[in-house]
C-alpha cells in the first residue's frame, strides 16, 4: 500500500495517481509500458513508478500479442518472491570460471598467406629457372653467345635459393604457430564446456523456480476468469496464453504497475485485485 | 574433405544452420564439427563461419588414409600382430619387446 502514493502516469500534460489507473483508449500500450520500464520512453508518456523486476518483462504487458513462455515466467516470478534456484551456487561458480576464462587470439591468417605467397613465388621462379636452362641450351646448340643467358640464370638461381629459404621459414613459423594454436584451443574448449554448463545450470534452475510455484499458479488459474486446465507442470498446462499470464501476474510480487491491454476485467480496480498488482487499464 | 570443428555456442549454432541449410555439401556431421566436401562451395561455407567467429572456428583439409602408400610395412604389420595378441592386457611396448615390431618410441618420432 506504500507504493500507491508513488505511482503516476503523466500522459501528455495530464496526471493519473494511485495504485489502479483507468486511461482512456487511443494510447498505444506499449508506449506506456515503456514508460513504466524507462526504455526508450515515448515523450507524451512519463511514469514515475516503482523500478520493475525482471518479473514484468513476462507479465508486465498483458495482451495476447505478447510472446509469453510459462516457464521462464513462472522463475521470474518465483524470483521475484525471493526464492533461489538450488542450482544457484554452481551456477555463480561456473559464471566466474567462465569470466576468467578468456582464450588469446591467435590468428594464423598471417602465417598461412606468407607460406602461400613464398610457395607461390618458388614455383615462378622454378619455371623461370627450367625456361632459362632451355634457352641456354638452346644458344649453346647454335653456337650463341652463353654469356648474357647464363647471368640471367645465374640470377634465377640465386633468388631461387633465397625464396626456397623464406618458404621453409615460413612453414615452420606456421608449424609453430599451429602448436601453439592447439593449447589455445583446448582453452576455448573449456570455455564451450563452461558455457553449456551455465546453460544447462540456468535451464534447470528455471525448471526448479517454475515448479516451486506451480502449485499455487494452478490455485490462480482456477480462481481467474478464462477456461484453463493447469495439469502438474508447465509443459502439461492448457488454455489461453491470456489467462497463464494473469496467473503468473497474480502469485508474483509485482510492484510497478502491470498495463492491461486485454482481459476479462472491467476496470482497474478489479484487475488489480484479481492480480494483487498495481494496475494501469486501457 | 574440409573438416570445421567449433569452440563456442555460437559458432555451433551457426554451424548447425548451416549444416541444416547445405546438406549436399555436408559428408558427415559431429556434434560441434563437421566434414564438408572440398568444394568451393564447402570452403565458402566455411570461410563464412570463420569469417563470422573468427578462432573459434577451426579449419582443417582431410583426406582418406592409405595405409598401403602412406603408412610403412612394420607399422600396419605391428598394428595387426597386436590385435591378434593372445594376451589382452598385455600393453603395446611390453607386446614389443624382443619381436621386430617397433617399440612406441620410435613410432611417436617418425613422422609419416
Amino acid at each position: 500500500m506504500s507504493a500507491t502514493s508513488e505511482i503516476s502516469i503523466r500522459v501528455d500534460g495530464a496526471t493519473y495517481r494511485g495504485r489502479t489507473i483507468d486511461l482512456g483508449t487511443g494510447l498505444p500500450a506499449t508506449a506506456v509500458v515503456s514508460a513504466i520500464r524507462g526504455e526508450d520512453p515515448d515523450p507524451w508518456v512519463e511514469a514515475t513508478c516503482p523500478r520493475p523486476a525482471p518479473v514484468h518483462d513476462h507479465v508486465g504487458h498483458v495482451a495476447p500479442s505478447v510472446p509469453f513462455s510459462l516457464r521462464a515466467a513462472l522463475a521470474a516470478a518465483a524470483r521475484s518472491r525471493g526464492e533461489t534456484a538450488p542450482q544457484r551456487p554452481a551456477l555463480e561458480s561456473a559464471r566466474e570460471r567462465l569470466a576468467e576464462l578468456t582464450p588469446p587470439e591467435a590468428d594464423l591468417a598471417d602465417a598461412r598467406r606468407r607460406v602461400a605467397t613464398a610457395g607461390a613465388s618458388e614455383s615462378q621462379l622454378r619455371e623461370r629457372v627450367a625456361t632459362l636452362r632451355g634457352r641456354l641450351q638452346a644458344v649453346r646448340d647454335v653456337g650463341g653467345d652463353v654469356d648474357p643467358v647464363r647471368t640471367e640464370l645465374q640470377a634465377a638461381i640465386e633468388e631461387l635459393t633465397e625464396v626456397e629459404t623464406e618458404r621453409i621459414a615460413a612453414e615452420q613459423a606456421l608449424e609453430m604457430a599451429e602448436r601453439d594454436a592447439r593449447s589455445v584451443r583446448d582453452r576455448r574448449e573449456e570455455r564451450l564446456r563452461l558455457e553449456d554448463r551455465v546453460a544447462n545450470l540456468e535451464r534447470d534452475a528455471r525448471r526448479s523456480l517454475a515448479a516451486s510455484v506451480y502449485e499455487e499458479f494452478a490455485a490462480a488459474t482456477a480462481v481467474l476468469p478464462g477456461a484453463a486446465a493447469a495439469g502438474d507442470a508447465p509443459g502439461e498446462f492448457e488454455g489461453e496464453t491470456l489467462t497463464a499470464m494473469l496467473a503468473v501476474a497474480r502469485v508474483a510480487d509485482v510492484d510497478a504497475p502491470i498495463v492491461v491491454e486485454s482481459g476479462p476485467f472491467d476496470s482497474a480496480a478489479g484487475a488489480a485485485d484479481a492480480l494483487d498488482a498495481p494496475v494501469v487499464r486501457l | 574433405m574440409l573438416l570445421v570443428v567449433t569452440y563456442s555456442r555460437a559458432a555451433r549454432a551457426t554451424l548447425r544452420n548451416v549444416c541444416r541449410s547445405h546438406e549436399a555439401t555436408v559428408v558427415r556431421r559431429f556434434g560441434r564439427a563437421a566434414l564438408l566436401e572440398e568444394t568451393e562451395l564447402g570452403a565458402f561455407l566455411s570461410l563464412r563461419l570463420r569469417e563470422k567467429h573468427g578462432e573459434d572456428v577451426q579449419i582443417e583439409r582431410t583426406s582418406p588414409l592409405n595405409e598401403f602408400e602412406a603408412v610403412p610395412d612394420r607399422v600396419r604389420e605391428a598394428a595387426r600382430a597386436y590385435e591378434r595378441r593372445d594376451e589382452p592386457s598385455t600393453p603395446y611396448a611390453k607386446f614389443a619387446v624382443g619381436t621386430d615390431h617397433p617399440d612406441p618410441e620410435a613410432l611417436r618420432e617418425r613422422d609419416l
